[in-house]
């Protein structure tokens, strides 16, 4: 597509050849009404010049007599301009006058007529020179004294004005047009080079540089905001894909470490056929550690389920005193064989529009959390509690403990995906609980909290009540 | 005890097959939903097993036709959906049990064999016996060799289920459904704690016990 037609595509130039249109059409209407109204104006005028000048002829002719009026006729006559004047005899011959070959119309009736004519020529003894020639408009009258005046204007004036008003307009609409064309080429390619800009760093993000942003300018202008905005949102993408990634990668890493072991046991079983009970021993490990995968793998859906704010289909109103109860219920024997107490304060009857299932089992993840990370001190009671209360319009579901805690600093941290911090690097599970908690509380519209208990962790979930 | 297993995947019905007739069942296969139906519908079966997916035509279509025609034969469903909402779609479609893959068989067979129970008439007892041990479902009471034992009700309820089902494998997530009323799966050996706090309360100081560990598959009461 060549620069020209590119530029005629764009909106700016359309506008302004629109715009140049309806300007041309609309100032040669008022053009035409300008010239039209002037020329009347200017032939009234005349009209009423020529009425005066037969008038005060006709005075003449009464008051002085014929000698009278032939001076008068030849004294106007005499004088250069638009005037015409012709006075015949009453057979119409001319007697005086500025003015030959009259039409034999004129001189035969009185009132008003137009016609060409050519005036005498300069010499006025040669006759074969014509003189100037022109377009009148005259009056026709007999005098009392039975002379036949004709008294007129030359309007080729008038038709000069007419033709110096249309040039003018012709120069102005040529200037505008020429203006207008530049302004609007010179505005189309400005947006022009904006867009380029924005679809330059599309291409280049297209072909895999995230880091490409749109040049904002100091003009401030829509433009700027626009390229901010998108910036804005590139920001976030790259944010997501950067997480997208560390999960990817976290993922690889806790998919395929499991996958690797269970492949070497599978294979040194199969070398160790000799041995029937390692073999077997070797197949139950094998399964027992393909249901961790399941479990790992399940969790990761349930999150992103959670995350992508799966349907409200399974969403119902919930006893949620009910379900930490249930939880509590589940939980409290395997709390004491671990030498902890589990203590309960659930206010009855909470209720909330939820999913029963993942509140139960964001519940459980903050339990088995508090449970694993349990650390038998002599003298110390390990303790869990779990509470359930409303206020404010907020629904609070904590599980607190007496245990090692968490650092502030890696609060935030534990709450990503497949993050364990190094000291328990040792222990069982995906490094998923509280993010699927994380994402639970989200679901519902809230929020995980992880507080100081001094000394321990209190986990709240904070759901607002409707 | 007859089976119909609906399952578009020709390995793992294979396998299945092989290991139901190794638990001493006999099963019929059918690989596609049209089949499927057909046999479901001209045959009787005592457990109908219905992956969800099928070609031809949708598992769930198919149960919800033959309890159109008033067949109660019971149907586990198998899905690889595993959301609740899936699970409640299937319930409510007619389905009577919900395996979500992948599966351990030994769940997949302790769940048919309690199914298969749970269409023989007789299933509303208002009390059950295995052995000297008696649950009587109205007054709440369950005595061993004529003393009575106290329960909490969550106790109660776990004794109940696997009285119900005597004699039968209860895995620890069936354990967990019917008496906990959770899909989860808790990290922690939650279900054994309980299990564990049962059996000090009714085998305890008596010779022979009447609740087993069945190891890799769940627990079982039997005398």
């Amino acid at each position: 597509m060549s620069r020209l037609a590119q530029l005629w595509r764009t909106t700016t130039v359309r506008l302004t050849a629109v715009f140049i249109l309806l300007f041309m059409i609309f100032s040669i209407l008022l053009l035409t009404f300008l010239a039209y109204q002037s020329s009347i104006q200017i032939q009234q005028q005349q009209t009423r010049a020529i009425d005066r000048e037969v008038e005060t002829l006709q005075g003449i002719d009464r008051r002085q007599g014929v000698r009278g009026i032939v001076f008068a006729v030849a004294r106007l006559a005499s004088v250069p301009g638009p005037g015409i004047y012709y006075l015949g005899d009453n057979s119409g011959l001319q007697i005086v006058g500025n003015i030959q070959n009259i039409p034999v119309n004129v001189l035969e009736s009185e009132g008003v007529f137009s016609f060409n004519y050519s005036s005498p020529g300069i010499d006025q003894e040669d006759d074969t020179i014509e003189g100037p020639q022109g377009f009148a408009v005259v009056r026709s009258v007999v005098l009392d004294s039975g002379l036949k005046l004709v008294v007129g204007r030359d309007v080729g004036e008038r038709r000069g004005f007419t033709a110096i008003v249309l040039q003018g307009f012709l120069y102005a609409v040529a200037g505008i047009l020429v203006f207008s064309l530049i302004a609007g080429i010179i505005t189309a390619r400005r947006v022009l080079r904006r867009i380029d800009a924005i679809n330059a760093t599309s291409a280049k993000i297209m072909t895999g540089n995230l880091s490409e942003r749109i040049p904002v300018t100091r003009a401030n202008d829509e433009f700027d905001a626009l390229a901010t905005s998108l910036n804005a949102m590139l920001d976030r993408i790259e944010g997501l894909m950067q997480g997208l990634k560390e999960v990817t990668d976290n993922v690889a890493h806790d998919l395929k470490t499991p996958l690797t072991r269970l492949r070497t046991r599978a294979e040194a079983a199969l070398r160790d056929s000799g041995n029937p009970t390692a073999q077997r021993e070797a197949l139950e490990t094998t399964i027992g550690e393909s249901d961790k995968l399941i479990r790992t793998f399940n969790a990761l859906l349930m999150i992103a389920r959670a995350e992508a704010g799966a349907p409200s289909g399974a969403f119902a109103d919930v006893d949620v005193s009910a379900v930490a109860a249930d939880v509590a219920d589940l939980y409290e024997p395997v709390a004491e064989e671990q030498g902890l107490a589990l203590t309960t304060d659930i206010a009855p009857g909470v209720r909330l529009r939820a999913n029963r299932e993942l509140i139960g089992q964001a519940l459980v993840n903050l339990i088995e959390n508090a449970l694993k990370y349990y650390e038998p001190a002599d003298g110390k009671q390990g303790r869990v509690a779990i509470v359930v209360r409303s206020a404010n319009g907020r629904v609070l579901i904590e599980v607190s403990d007496n245990g090692p805690g968490i650092a502030p600093e890696d609060r935030a941290r534990v709450i990503e995906r497949f993050v364990r911090l190094e000291k328990s690097r040792t222990e069982p599970g995906s490094g998923l609980g509280l993010s699927l908690v994380n994402a639970v509380a989200r679901l519902h519209r809230g929020e995980l909290r992880l507080e100081d208990n001094a000394p321990g962790v209190r986990a709240v979930i904070d759901l607002p009540a409707t | 005890m007859k089976i119909l297993l609906i399952e578009d995947d020709r390995e793992a019905a294979t396998y299945l097959i092989q290991a139901l007739d190794e638990a001493g069942h006999v099963t019929h296969h059918a690989s596609d939903g049209e089949t499927g139906y057909a046999m479901a519908s001209s045959m009787d079966y005592d457990v109908l097993i219905v992956d969800r997916m099928l070609p031809r035509r949708d598992g769930l279509s198919i149960i919800e036709s033959i309890r159109a025609e008033n067949n109660r034969t019971p149907v586990l469903i198998l899905s690889a959906l595993g959301e609740v909402d899936d699970r409640v779609t299937g319930l409510r479609a007619g389905g009577d049990d919900y395996l979500v893959k992948p599966y351990a068989f030994t769940e997949l067979l302790a769940r048919v064999e309690v199914l298969a129970r749970r269409a023989t008439p007789g299933e509303a007892a208002t009390s059950y016996e295995v052995g000297d041990l008696s649950l009587d479902r109205l007054s709440r009471k369950v005595e061993r060799s004529g003393e009575t034992i106290l329960l909490q009700p969550r106790e109660f309820r776990l004794l109940e289920y696997l009285m119900k089902n005597a004699g039968k494998v209860v895995t620890r997530t069936m354990l967990l459904e019917n008496v906990w009323d959770y899909h989860f799966d808790p990290q922690t050996n939650v279900i054994d704690v309980h299990m564990s706090r049962l059996r000090g309360k009714i085998d305890k100081g008596h010779a022979s016990p009447l609740l087993h560990t069945i190891r890799g598959a769940g627990y079982m009461i039997r005398e």
